[in-house]
């Protein structure tokens, strides 16, 4: 089944004055477990879709399907919810909260959701194990360097298991040893527990890593190529 | 959670959240400190008042207050006075006769209150004797002595011995003139008081007073208001109905002086002023800095909504931030506010320096700084709704950013 599924997105900036086309009819299908990279020129609308698939914003037109369920139908506060509940985000950076250890980011959401504390314990030692961290449970971000703040976010994205994680050029702030290290976290996480990624980026090696790779020019998909 | 986020939220900027915090607590401390010397200072103008010259209960002819005639006399005052005095609530009991006159020097002539009074009561009841800084209290050794203020003997240019003459009305309205020599000079501490009385034994003032065309009426029977001062303020009310006659009015301190009893009700709300002034300044430095701690984590809050925080929770978090604030400073401030007020209640505050403005209004040089109890619960709800109030539109702001343009803000 798909996961995700659009259908003639569109969005449109300023429509009063010159608007701009950030998206141009965008239909795309993401079914579960795959690995998807969405490349394209800057300004090609990326980052526009990646928000429009994690109901972070809507679209001027069209519909986006998320497990089956029209996003565009829910109200802002039933959005935050279903985001707590769906989706996986890792931003670009200041995906942490500064103020609480590693620990206590990657149970975050499983908090906001009212896990019990035993479900929630083993999950981040779990997560944490997985992504290497396991010495650094109790330290603050600002003590941890740029790539192991990504893996940290990409625990605490995984930890609530949501349908599918987003994240939007997850590697640009990182060297490329650190880049390979959070790409192969991801990879070994999207066979071992089937998760659905699908992450936007320049980088040509992540984009090599990539298992489909759907390629945006000014709004519109271009290509769309799956090399399995 | 969220109070735990909120706490350490709090801590990220030490230096701004302790500079808020002192603030605060100085808030708060002064707001004590202002409240316990207002207080004080009404208080000692209450107690001053009562012991030196009203007293708990007063008694006059119902006419008398008015027109201060001696012939609005009481029937048989000493009789009452001696009954009353059998209460056990009752501390002590005098009995005045008034006059209004003249008084003149060679340099000088005043209008003036005459109070005969019986030197040994009257120490009981207003301590009289305590107030005498030259010379001697009124002994009885010679006739026609007179007790004046040092404020008084000054403006007449009179010493101790000096002969005063005090022209006065009698019962039948004719003015009767006679000489008195200064025995003492007393020096009470409320200037208005001072300069407008002078006292004299009562035995003098009846016998000058009784004397009429058709013989003399019996001098130890005039008397004017019967003074009394209670072990206890709760018992006026009781011992006012239980003095109550015909042809008497019994009037309590309030009654006799409103200007009291408009003091009494002050001390209620004075805390309540210097409160709602300090807390309104501090509303402003609270809205500023949670102001300026939302901005600066614009792109946080952005996050936390993006990744499932809801918004009741963001505004809770930014509210405790600034709860949590009044939690930390409230108490600072009330635990140097009460030192504050414990010892300048114990030592008092010497104001000596300003000593003749504040006898103007009849209040000792020293403040004992006193707070009502009710200033303690008080304060933690002044500090509380502050926090509260001045969070609001913070908050507000908070929860109306849109996460994909404030994750989108560099
Ligand atoms: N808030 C906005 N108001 C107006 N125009 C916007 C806004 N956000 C994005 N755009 C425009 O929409 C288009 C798509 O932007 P988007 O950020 O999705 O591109 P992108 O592919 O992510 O680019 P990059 O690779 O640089 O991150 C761009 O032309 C951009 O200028
Ligand atoms: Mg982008």
């Amino acid at each position: 089944m798909d996961v995700i599924k659009t259908q003639g997105v569109t969005k449109v900036y300023n429509p009063d004055k010159i608007p701009v086309y950030a998206l141009n009819g965008v239909d795309i299908n993401i079914e579960q477990g795959e690995f998807t990279a969405i490349v394209g020129p800057s300004g090609s609308g990326k980052t526009t879709l990646l928000n429009i698939i994690g109901g972070l914003d809507r679209p001027s037109d069209g519909e986006v399907f998320v497990g089956g369920q029209d996003i565009s139908q829910l109200s802002d506060n039933q959005l935050i919810d279903f985001r707590k509940e769906y989706i996986g985000f890792v931003f670009q950076a200041y995906n942490l909260i500064p103020v609480l250890t590693a620990k206590e980011n990657v149970e975050f959401v499983m908090l906001l959701q009212k896990r019990s504390k035993e479900e929630r314990d083993q999950r981040v030692k779990e997560l944490m194990d997985s992504v290497g961290l396991s010495d650094k449970l109790d330290s603050r971000p600002a003590q941890l360097s740029g790539g192991q703040q990504q893996r940290v976010a990409v625990a605490r994205a995984l930890a609530p298991k949501p349908t599918f994680i987003l994240a939007d050029e997850p590697t640009a702030n990182l060297d490329s040893k650190s880049t390979e290290n959070l790409l192969d976290i991801m990879a070994r996480l999207n066979k071992e527990e089937n998760m659905t990624f699908v992450f936007s980026t320049h980088d040509q090696r992540v984009i090599d890593r990539a298992r489909r790779v759907v390629t945006l020019v000014d709004g519109k998909i271009s290509h769309d190529e799956r090399r399995d | 959670m969220i109070p735990i986020l909120a706490w350490r939220n709090l801590w990220r900027n030490p230096t701004r959240t302790l500079v808020l915090i002192g603030a605060i607590a100085l808030g708060v401390w002064a707001g004590l400190f202002m409240t316990g010397f207002a207080t004080g200072m009404i208080k000692s103008y209450i107690s001053n008042a009562i012991d030196q010259i009203v007293s708990h209960i007063q008694v006059h002819h119902p006419n008398f207050s008015e027109d201060q005639d001696v012939k609005f006399r009481l029937d048989q005052p000493d009789q009452h006075a001696a009954k009353i005095a059998e209460k056990e609530e009752v501390k002590a009991v005098v009995v005045r006769t008034l006059a209004t006159g003249m008084i003149s020097s060679a340099k000088g002539a005043r209008g003036i209150r005459v109070k005969g009074i019986s030197p040994a009561e009257e120490s009981k009841v207003t301590g009289l004797d305590q107030k005498i800084v030259e010379g001697e209290y009124l002994a009885g050794k010679r006739k026609n002595e007179i007790l004046i203020s040092r404020a008084l003997a000054e403006k007449l240019k009179v010493k101790i011995r000096s002969k005063l003459v005090l022209n006065m009305q009698d019962l039948e309205g004719e003015i009767t003139p006679a000489a008195f020599r200064v025995v003492g000079i007393f020096h009470t501490g409320n200037k208005p008081f001072d300069e407008g009385h002078v006292f004299v034994q009562r035995k003098d003032l009846n016998r000058l007073l009784t004397l009429t065309s058709e013989g003399r009426i019996d001098p130890t029977t005039l008397g004017h208001e019967i003074a009394l001062l209670l072990h206890d303020t709760k018992n006026i009310p009781a011992i006012q109905s239980a003095m109550a006659q015909p042809d008497w009015k019994v009037e309590n301190y309030k009654e006799i002086s409103p200007d009291l009893e408009l003091y009494e009700s002050q001390m209620g709300f004075v805390s309540t002023i210097y409160l709602s002034i300090i807390m309104l300044a501090l509303t402003f430095g609270i809205i500023n800095t949670m102001l300026m701690a939302v901005l600066e984590r614009i792109r946080e809050l952005g996050m936390l909504m993006g990744i499932g925080m809801n918004k009741l929770k963001v505004f809770l978090m930014i509210m405790l931030e600034a709860i949590f604030l009044g939690a930390v400073a409230a108490p600072i401030g009330l635990a140097l506010g009460s030192l504050t007020i414990y010892f300048l209640g114990q030592s008092g505050l010497d104001l000596s320096m300003y000593s003749d403005s504040l006898e103007m209004y009849g209040m000792s040089p020293v403040v004992y700084f006193d707070v009502p109890s009710k200033v303690y619960w008080q304060i933690p709800v002044f500090v509380a709704c502050t926090a509260i109030l001045a969070a609001l539109y913070p908050a507000y702001k908070a929860i109306k950013l849109k996460p994909v343009e404030a994750i989108r803000k560099i």
